[in-house]
């Protein structure tokens, strides 16, 4: 021990270290305790690699320090103290501690912000241009396009990239008519959102990649929801009506053009009746005709008797001879024409 | 070997200076080196990875992350934000020049751009925030108070969010700070009139629907209507073609007859009476009173005919 009071405490500390990490390292080692004179000279090879294993050890644990992994979905950023000058990508990167300073982030991995669906004042009703209000749902998907803006340039980046999203709908929604919004292709707006969007982020420099940006529903507020589907339902009750009044009305002229064939047909069936009465009838006429021209007198008689006998046979007769003897004083007729007609009719 | 303390100390004590000598700026940050709260240094921050888009402020005596020197122990360094922070406002009712009340809120982003004077206006980001909110209200209010509702609600949005934007801008401006866009997020009827709304909604929509059936009902008449004026037409036109057709019938039968019966019409007069006795005087429904002196009984009493004329 020299002049320094701490020396033999100091002493030994070193020898006592020493000697464990003999142990350790598997040399041979003294009795522990048995420092003093004669601890250092079976060790005399080993105090000779402690100056290089020591620094060895130091570098090593200092190497697997600055070494990081970078996956697929990853990249990193370097920076030198402090200062950014590199993106590390996929695999093994070297970053030595502490000069070189590094942050991962997975910038492939897309994130989703769902807007309008909360309740109360985030529930996505957003007022139109002609002062209709309509409810919407959305979807915002992102990611990191360029991670050093990202990480650098804003903070809190979930609430921006909401807060510009739901601004630019309502700015886009409020340049709208009501009747647009729920008819037209709702592409060509989250279109012209999502473009608003990623305009306003580049502007602020953040390195946000906006992927898509979806409508989940873009429909009239639930008040007055009824009220539009039964448009929709008036609507097809027009639809109805139409088509029921040209159901009927094509049942009415199909049953006039029945009619029609009816009418006609009767008439040419009265036609083809009457025409071939006549013919027939005309026929036999000639016929009778062309047999009385040969014989006349003969037929004549003929076709006369045989009328009426035909006729006498069937009737009732009452023969009474005028001519009788004893002139007027014959039956004087007399004739109940109720009985008649009573006797007919039986 | 007695001397390993010593060095061992020595190192040390040079390491510790070495190391509160040295600090580091990275790229969220600025810093400001204040030697007993005097400030000395100003090292400001700029976007990552562009060119820097606006001036320096002033009091920056250099620019940029890296590592830096300051005395140890006497100086030391205080942070600030670098990046672009948000700021949004609760909802404020303003009233358009038209005075129809709308809801709005608004976001901001700001960042600082002058250390010093953030520190000495501002001190903090909290601190900051409060001022800003109430820059931006006012803002608000007076650029919104100059339009009507409508232009708020029409592609005009744009132009007056710029212009509140550069209100805002000037007034924040000796905070240290720089509002970098201000951006209406909502503007929305206040909750009653949204239930005005709700009701001239359903209105127009109830309109609408009956516009719809009474439009239907009324082509449904239409069609019908047509329909049965075709029907009658259609019908009554076959009724006269059918008299056409009987007319012409009866007018070839009584062609059909003169040609046969002209051939002798003293015959035909004949003939067709014979006819006419047959069918009309039937058994049923007649009773003849006849004396014997028709031609018919010509042989009944005698045997010689009387002649017939």
């Amino acid at each position: 021990g020299g002049g320094n009071p701490h020396g033999p405490y100091l002493d030994d500390l070193l020898r006592t270290g020493r000697d464990l990490l003999r142990v350790v390292l598997g040399g041979t080692g003294g009795p522990p305790g048995s420092g003093g004179g004669g601890g250092g000279r079976p060790g005399a090879g080993f105090d000779k690699w402690l100056p290089v294993v020591i620094p060895l050890l130091l570098v090593v644990v200092w190497v697997y320090q600055s070494l990081y992994r970078v996956d697929t979905r990853e990249e990193s950023v370097e920076l030198f103290f402090g200062k950014y000058y590199a993106t590390g990508t996929e695999g093994l990167n070297f970053a030595p501690w502490p000069v070189v300073t590094y942050e991962k982030y997975p910038v492939i991995i897309e994130n989703t912000i769902d807007i309008g669906k909360g309740s109360g004042i985030d529930q996505g009703l957003m007022l139109t241009g002609d002062e209709n209000i309509v409810d919407i749902d959305f979807q915002v998907v992102w990611n990191v396009k360029r991670l050093d803006q990202f990480l650098f340039n804003i903070d809190r980046h979930r609430d921006t990239i909401r807060a510009v999203s739901e601004s630019a709908m309502r700015e886009v929604i409020a340049r709208s008519d009501l009747a647009t919004i729920l008819t037209v292709n709702r592409e060509s707006i989250s279109q012209e959102v999502e473009l608003l969007v990623q305009t306003t982020l580049d502007s602020y420099n953040s390195g946000i990649n906006i992927v898509r940006l979806n409508f989940d529903k873009a429909d009239p507020p639930q008040e007055v929801r009824e009220a539009f589907l039964d448009v929709q339902a008036a609507e097809q009750d027009r639809d109805t009506a139409e088509k029921q009044a040209e159901a009927e009305a094509n049942q009415k002229l199909a049953a006039a053009r029945g009619e029609v064939a009816r009418m006609l047909q009767e008439a040419e069936g009265y036609r083809a009746q009457v025409v071939n009465e006549a013919k027939g009838e005309a026929a036999r006429f000639v016929a009778v005709y062309d047999e009385y021209a040969l014989a006349p007198e003969v037929t004549r008689k003929r076709l006369y008797l045989e009328t009426l006998e035909r006729v006498m046979s069937d009737v009732d007769k009452i023969i009474i001879d005028e001519n009788t003897s004893g002139g007027g004083q014959g039956v004087v007729p007399y004739l109940p024409l109720n009985e008649l007609r009573r006797g007919g009719n039986n | 070997m007695r001397r390993l303390p010593i060095i061992v100390a020595v190192i040390a004590v040079i390491a510790f200076v070495a190391l509160s000598s040295l600090f580091t700026v990275n790229e969220k940050q600025q810093a400001l080196v204040l030697q007993f709260g005097e400030i000395k240094r100003t090292i400001c921050g700029g976007n990552t990875g562009t060119e820097r888009d606006y001036e320096l402020a002033e009091s920056c005596d250099v620019d940029g992350p890296g590592l830096y020197f300051k005395i140890p122990l006497i100086q030391e360094v205080a942070y600030y934000e670098d990046r672009i922070l948000p700021l949004e406002t609760d909802p404020l009712e303003v009233t358009p020049r038209d005075n129809r009340r709308l809801e709005v809120d608004a976001f901001a982003r700001w960042r600082i751009t002058d250390p010093v004077a953030f520190r000495q206006r501002a001190q903090s980001v909290q601190n900051a925030d409060d001022r800003l909110q109430s820059i931006l209200n006012a803002a608000l209010r007076q650029v919104l108070g100059t339009v009507t509702s409508e232009n708020v609600l029409s592609p005009e949005r744009s132009v007056l969010m710029t212009r509140i934007r550069d209100i805002a801008r000037r007034q924040a401006a000796s905070l240290g700070v720089e509002v970098i866009d201000v951006r209406i997020r909502r503007a929305d009827l206040p909750k009653e009139n949204r239930d005005a709304t709700f009701r001239r909604m359903i209105a127009e929509r109830q309109r609408e629907a009956a516009d719809e059936r009474a439009r239907g009902n009324e082509r449904a008449l239409e069609v019908r209507a047509t329909a049965d004026r075709q029907a009658v037409e259609q019908v009554s036109d076959a009724q006269r073609q059918a008299e056409i057709i009987r007319g012409e019938a009866d007018a070839e039968r009584n062609k059909i007859f003169a040609e046969a019966f002209g051939r002798d019409e003293e015959f035909f007069a004949f003939y067709r009476s014979l006819r006419a006795y047959e069918r009309s005087l039937r058994g049923s429904n007649s009773t003849l009173v006849i004396s014997p002196d028709s031609e018919f009984f010509n042989y009944l009493k005698s045997d010689t005919a009387i002649p017939s004329q």
